[in-house]
């Protein structure tokens, strides 16, 4: 009893320490004209997974946030004003990502909000930002549901899913595979792929499987899949359940059929767990991304070398991309208003050409050009790498290097 | 199905949940039957045992039977000191059950945010422990899942014979029959237990190992196994060491058997969780006192002597 008393006191204490931050901030609002105008901050939200299933992930894209703010503080901001990055953790959970959204509109005050990472949170939040009237731009969501939304408040950097199915398609007809089984992440995200394969190719889809990432534990899921004998598995979902599904998979022996995957897992934390890695590389698993390549890419990368010492990950280019533009966006806007950084976002987008390319937003909010790469899980000498092996784009179809 | 399913897999992975749920259910029941309240803190028991193995062979490479064993010596101390620290205090204040349970679960969350403190909340793995697969025949086997199975049974036959056989066995049936009675006859109560809350907490640990090797290591692993293990002691009879047993295995084949179920119906697999609460409220509705209250000799017409009243 004691223990919970100190716990409820402690829980209490916390909860009366962040209430008492508001009472702290409100020096940014417009001051009265005798005193010396301080310099301006443009708040820019950020709303990412820093814990949870996606908080590796998370972690990593939030330095891609950081440098945009850097590239702008080196020039002394924009427009003079200074740029404040106002960081909340999303959790990996939807109702965390409504609660931390609302603490960043009602208590920061911030109109322009970079996140929610995946495609269930924000769904999650867009009724709350549209009625708010706070631009929020996900440099990760990537469920087709998003684009149903319509002409709105939310934006995103990557493509919809329902490109990336459509690649992943392609990839699967190029080898041919005539009977296959889904084994999806039971959300927006997961589902979304699922929908696409049912709908598209019924006759191809023997077994569809939605897991729980919390539950840890798919043997027997994965013991369906054998018996099934499909020629190949679709394995849609994130890191951290993603380790546990392949381990499971090596023990069950399910190396005999062919593994495709999507962007949830192209990451190097996976190669982390040496278990996974052998297997990724034993069954050489291959899948798409969201593009990353190219010039301006290469440029993102060297100048996140240097700023932090390692090579960007998964969507970190993605995360800089939306930060840049919620920064033009809210420096150029006639002022911090949600309305008038919506239309200051979509002139632009017009001509941004970021790390992930031009980014100019279609009517639905979500990019007009896209382009995914292909990879392929490899062993090199010094360890495992998501080998670029070819491209897909709406335009040309699958182009795999020869 | 357009497609058949290998049973002798599905029976074979019901094996391994429902030895899991033995490894876990055993301590809970017996520190059940002694200290008649509910420890929510077992799930963290469980986590710490998996942590400390991660700690033995992942860090300070130790092998991973000396990591086991101290894991188990350590979680078992760690359980023994909850015990006298929270749960001896609070009962000699005449606490009620519903007031050692809440303290329980304060515990528990105190304990899990230690271990996220110490270990950090991302995933891990056990890099250095390896367990190869077989083939045998249609079935998929490896060495840790026939090391789950065959601990699971081997320790449900030493604590029959410790139980049965033995004067400890002896003193711990009497002092969870009537603890007054057992301490006018002479038996050191107090001893008892806490030899009990050891042992219990030990197996949570080694259980956590199993379960954490079969999948990963995060701070909620026991949390998510805590669920099914009251509803496997529930089910048996509370407080019944048979009993328990056959409904760790009823409730692990159960579980995987309505997988096949929610994957035909095209609902997440999580929902075979729900099969705990359901084998939970249908119990409580129609047999309240579990298997061990089921009077089977009215079935086969022969009485054996003593079985499921061991613990009683």
């Amino acid at each position: 009893m004691l223990v919970a008393v100190i716990l409820l006191v402690a829980a209490f204490g916390a909860g009366c320490a962040e209430k008492q931050a508001p009472s702290e901030t409100p020096s940014e609002k417009p001051t009265p004209s005798e005193q010396p105008p301080q310099p301006e901050v443009i708040k820019i939200g950020v709303l990412l997974d820093l814990s949870g299933d996606l908080g590796a992930i998370g972690q990593k894209m939030k330095l891609g946030a950081e440098l945009a703010q850097k590239e702008f503080d080196s020039l002394g901001g924009i427009g003079g004003k200074k740029i404040e990055l106002v960081v909340e953790d999303a959790a990996t959970d939807p109702a965390k990502a409504v609660e931390a959204m609302k603490k960043l509109v009602e208590v920061e005050g911030v109109k322009v909000v970079v996140g929610p990472m995946t495609s269930s949170e924000t769904l999650a939040v867009a009724k709350y930002v549209n009625d708010r009237n706070v631009v929020i731009i996900s440099p990760s969501a990537t469920a087709g549901k998003i684009t149903e939304l319509g002409d709105d408040y939310v934006f995103r950097t990557v493509g919809s899913d329902d490109l990336q199915a459509a690649a992943l398609l392609d990839l699967m007809k190029s080898r041919g595979y005539s009977k296959i089984a889904t084994f999806v992440i039971a959300n927006d995200y997961g589902i979304g792929f699922e929908d696409y394969f049912k709908k598209y190719v019924p006759e191809m889809v023997a077994l569809s499987i939605r897991y729980d990432p919390q539950k840890g534990d798919y043997r027997t899921e994965l013991q369906q899949v054998k018996d099934a004998g499909v020629d190949a598995i679709i394995f849609v979902g994130y890191v951290d359940s993603g380790k546990v599904v392949f381990r499971q998979a090596a023990d069950l022996g399910l190396d005999e059929i062919d593994w495709l995957s999507s962007e949830g897992i192209a990451e190097n934390v996976m190669f982390e767990d040496a278990k996974t890695a052998d297997f990724m590389a034993k069954v050489e698993m291959i899948g798409t991304k969201p593009s990353s390549t190219g010039f301006t890419y290469e440029k993102f990368a060297e100048k996140h070398r240097q700023a932090f010492g390692s090579d960007p990950d998964l969507f970190s280019d993605y995360t800089y991309d939306a930060t840049m533009l919620a920064i033009l966006a809210a420096g150029t806007a006639p002022s911090y208003d949600g309305p008038q950084i919506r239309e200051a976002l979509k002139k632009v987008s017009e001509w941004y050409n970021g790390a992930t390319g031009y980014k100019l937003f279609d009517e639905n909010g979500d990019p007009a050009f896209y382009t995914y790469n292909v990879w392929k899980v490899v062993k090199t000498d010094t360890g495992f790498k998501y080998e670029i092996i070819g491209h897909w784009a709406p335009a040309t179809g699958l182009e795999l290097i020869p | 199905m357009p497609f058949e399913t290998n049973l002798l897999q599905i029976l074979f992975n019901s094996l391994i949940s429902g030895s899991l749920y033995v490894l876990v259910g055993l301590g809970l029941t017996m520190t059940y039957s002694l200290t008649k309240f509910p420890n929510f803190a077992h799930a963290e028991f469980i986590t710490l045992g998996a942590y400390i193995v991660y700690a033995m062979t992942d860090i300070l490479n130790l092998g991973l039977i000396s990591g086991i064993i101290v894991s188990m010596l350590i979680t078992g101390f760690v359980g023994v000191a909850c015990f006298l620290m929270v749960f001896r205090p609070l009962a000699n204040r005449k606490g009620t059950m519903v007031h050692l349970m809440i303290s329980s679960i304060g515990v528990g969350i105190f304990l899990r945010y230690a271990i996220q403190q110490i270990w950090g909340g991302q995933e891990l793995h056990f890099s250095k422990v390896h367990f190869a697969g077989y083939n045998l025949g249609p079935l998929r086997v490896t060495s840790l899942w026939i090391g789950i199975i065959l601990t699971a049974v081997i320790l449900v036959i030493i604590l029959h014979l410790i139980l049965t056989q033995t004067k400890l066995g002896k003193a711990m049936r009497a002092t969870s029959n009537n603890p007054s009675l057992a301490q006018a006859s002479g038996i050191d109560i107090d001893k008892i237990i806490m030899i009990v809350w050891f042992l219990g907490a030990a197996l949570a640990g080694l259980g956590g190992f199993f379960k954490a090797a079969d999948t990963r290591i995060v701070p909620v692993l026991g949390w998510g196994i805590l669920l099914p293990a009251f509803a496997v002691i529930i089910l048996g009879g509370i407080g019944s060491f048979y009993g328990m047993i056959a409904a760790a295995y009823i409730l692990g084949l159960a579980e995987n058997f309505s997988i096949i179920g929610l994957i035909s119906l095209g609902i997440s697999t999580d929902y075979r969780t729900a099969i705990g609460f359901v084998v939970i409220i249908i119990t409580l509705i129609f047999a309240p006192t579990g298997l061990s209250g089921i009077n089977f000799s009215k079935w086969f017409k022969r009485r054996r002597p003593h079985e499921g009243e061991v613990m009683e």
